[in-house]
């Protein structure tokens, strides 16, 4: 009788334990995203050249679409790398665009020149488009296929093995099954 | 009335005219409030991607205020609430709906409240009526008769019974009682008698105590009924009287123990959760509770692994993160302070990673990667040749033959080639063309030194004491003592030669113009003139103009 009253107890009090493990251990920030394997939703950016750029125009091409705020550290760290994959995928009937969200236009195009950025870049100004996309951490980054659906989402710094991993699955329309998430900044 | 009079002042349709106006007017007025209530309540129903428990509607983020422009675009598109919190639904998820849809798992969260209430009632009734149940009861009609007669002859007596308060043994609760009883009965019989009660209260509140004794004895029967029928149906194991009675204390000393155990289990656990977690986060990247449940470990070595590899990936923020806990954990790590300083080196911060080298240096003074970091940066960055080979000849001496060490070899061959260079072309034109020395500030002036100001250090032919500068060299925000070297580059004047003799002064200019203004700081070289080329000429600022 006391054993399995001390079992019993020792079973409630565990699994209090275990649950309160679990809460304290998640990311309270994390939003996973509804977003992977939908097609990818609509929008259009004017450019810091002055031109504009529809997600329709890119159908055909597989699209490496980023969010990006000058005042993100993360987005800081990662520009360079951004830059040199596109020098070297640019050729592949692949087309990169950044986003810029909650920012100044000084301030981003200042970033896009400390980086020799040479992609298209476009500004978001009333935040529809990253709001579209369920943007909240940035850099935040979708890989979408020729057919305009989204193939993979990563919030946070990528690196250059897994851009270029991403990008070919992207061009097989493989959708991965998971989304990714590397160091981010959470957006204002 | 005042109105009317006023109505009556303005022509008929005229005023009508007005009337309906001003209604039209009110009515689409109205219409942008009523727009911006349906705003705030849809907002109100979506949580705040990057807030903690807050709505759209009540958070001040930028990313909500787009989200309520969003709303209100749709709005006026003549969406519904319905289909604006879908779209909602469609970009971030269910995690968006600050109320969960009873559907599926969720309806869980919304039931389990009601179910833990209905239980809890039921738990509260049931112990209740178990409580009701084990209570004394005062029913007169279940009183012995014979017992009644029996406390009222005890009770009566003129001690009526004595027990010792720190009796043990089965019945010492009982017994006290009893004791209590018969105590309260001569009490109220002698209040009675001085006439503090009446009849009538004397006579109930009698009864009310005779009959608790009266239970109080029978209860005392019935448990020494039971334990003679226990001892008689083990006759073999009779329990000693000491036993007898350690046996409950027993079981609750169990009950102490376990409950012990439980609130020492939970103190620990919520210690060491919130002793982890209420720390301030170093960085966005970190969860709430750090390290603790994500898995990576606060292990130097392995925080170590993880910065090298951070560092590999070209990954500095992580790098520097997991470098700078190893620091909190072993403030003179070697290898943290190198990693540190080469991270320092490839930004371009060659004083601090000079700093975090020598740190490294000054645990482990035969730290490869440290001395091979501070060559090369003293070599690459500074270009002070002798103290990079200083460092790297040491690391060669350090390291076994191999592919590495020719490598570091080609190096040295390249720096002595450099260095060789370096030495003819300063003893060729260099020296001569130049002067050096330190200015400092006298420590009466420190004060009225500006942080903002700008250092001039001006050269002016000997023959012609007031006239205009031949060379100037400009330092912004200088910090003092400061050393300084004038040479070509700073002539005023291109072509003309930096050569002969010279008289040197310095001017700390608060609005950084080479006029002099009252308040700026001043000194001189105190043997002017000089000789362009020599060395020591220190100035001393100790002039207020």
């Amino acid at each position: 009788m006391p054993w399995s009253r001390i079992l019993i107890t020792l079973a409630i009090v565990l699994s209090l334990i275990a649950l309160l493990a679990y809460g304290f251990g998640r990311d309270p920030r994390y939003i996973p995203s509804p977003l992977l394997g939908r097609p990818a939703p609509s929008f259009a950016v004017t450019l810091f050249d002055g031109g504009k750029l529809s997600l329709e125009d890119l159908r055909g091409k597989v699209v490496f679409l980023n969010f990006w705020a000058s005042w993100c550290p993360p987005c800081r760290a990662e520009a360079k790398d951004l830059e040199e994959i596109w020098q070297r995928w640019k050729d592949k009937d692949v087309v990169f665009l950044g986003i810029n969200i909650q920012d100044q236009e000084d301030d981003a195009l200042a970033f896009l020149k400390e980086f020799h950025i040479t992609y298209p870049n476009g500004r978001d100004g009333s935040g529809k488009t990253a709001i579209g996309y369920g943007v909240w951490g940035i850099p935040e980054t979708f890989f979408i296929d020729r057919k305009g659906r989204i193939t993979y989402k990563h919030v946070g710094t990528l690196g250059q093995t897994l851009i270029a991993a991403k990008l070919e699955e992207a061009r097989r329309s493989l959708v991965s099954a998971k989304e990714g998430k590397g160091s981010y900044q959470s957006i204002r | 009335m005042k109105s009317e009079k006023f109505l009556r002042l303005i022509p008929y349709p005229l005023s009508l005219f007005t009337v309906l106006l001003l209604a039209v007017s009110l009515l689409f007025a109205a219409q942008p409030v009523d727009l911006e209530e349906q705003v705030r309540r849809i907002a109100a129903e979506l949580r705040c991607p990057v807030c903690q428990n807050l709505s759209v509607a009540d958070s001040p983020s930028e990313l909500a205020q787009q989200m309520r422009g969003v709303v209100l675009e749709q709005l006026k598109e003549g969406k519904s609430p319905e289909q604006i919190k879908a779209y909602f639904v469609s970009k971030y998820g269910e995690w968006v709906l600050l109320a969960p849809q009873p559907k599926g798992f969720n309806l869980l969260i919304w039931l389990l409240p009601f179910v833990a209430v209905t239980a809890g009632i039921v738990l509260v009734a049931f112990v209740v009526r178990r409580w009701a149940r084990k209570k004394p009861g005062g029913q007169p009609a279940t009183v012995d008769p014979a017992l009644m007669k029996r406390v009222q002859r005890e009770a009566a007596l003129e001690r009526p019974l004595a027990v010792d308060p720190e009796a043990e043994g089965p019945h010492a609760p009982l017994l006290q009682q009893q004791a209590r009883l018969y105590a309260d009965l001569k009490e109220l019989e002698f209040d009675y008698q001085a006439g503090k009660l009446s009849q009538a209260d004397y006579q109930d509140l009698r009864q009310l105590s005779e009959i608790q004794a009266a239970n109080v004895l029978k209860e005392i029967e019935i448990s020494r009924r039971q334990i003679a029928k226990a001892r008689k149906a083990k006759p073999m194991e009779r329990p000693t009287p000491g036993r007898e009675a350690a046996r409950p204390l027993f079981r609750r000393g169990w009950v102490l123990a376990g409950a012990g155990l439980f609130l020492l289990l939970f103190g620990l656990t919520l210690g060491i959760l919130l002793s982890r977690s209420l720390r301030p986060r170093g960085s966005e990247q970190e969860t709430i509770t750090g390290d603790f449940l994500t898995g990576s470990s606060k292990e130097p070595q392995s925080l170590l692994a993880q910065g090298r590899s951070a560092f590999e990936r070209q990954e500095w923020a992580q790098a520097i993160e997991a470098f700078k806990k190893a620091l909190a954990i072993d403030a003179t790590n070697p290898e943290a302070h190198t990693y540190m300083g080469l991270i320092l080196a490839q930004a371009g911060h060659s004083e601090g990673a000079l700093m975090a080298f020598d740190q490294a240096l000054s645990r482990d003074p035969n730290f490869p990667l440290a001395l091979w970091g501070k060559g090369m940066l003293l070599y690459r960055a500074k270009g002070d040749f002798s103290g990079a080979r200083q460092n790297l000849e040491k690391l060669a001496s350090l390291l076994p033959a191999g592919k590495e060490k020719e490598e570091l070899q080609q190096t040295l061959a390249e720096l002595s080639s450099q260095q060789g260079k370096r030495v003819k072309t300063k003893k060729a034109a260099g020296r001569a063309q130049e002067i050096r020395g330190v200015v400092s500030i006298d420590p009466k002036l420190k004060a009225q030194a500006d942080g903002q100001a700008v250092l001039f250090i001006i050269a002016r032919l000997a023959n012609s004491p007031g006239g205009s500068p031949l060379a100037v060299k400009r330092i912004d925000r200088p910090l003092f003592p400061l050393p300084y070297s004038l040479g070509q580059e700073n002539v005023m004047m291109a072509g003309v030669p930096l050569s002969g003799k010279v008289t040197i002064s310095a001017r700390l200019d608060k609005d950084g113009n080479l006029m002099t203004r009252e308040g700026d700081l001043m000194g001189e070289y105190k043997k002017n003139p000089v000789e362009v080329g020599s060395e020591k000429i220190d100035i001393v600022l100790d002039q207020v103009m």
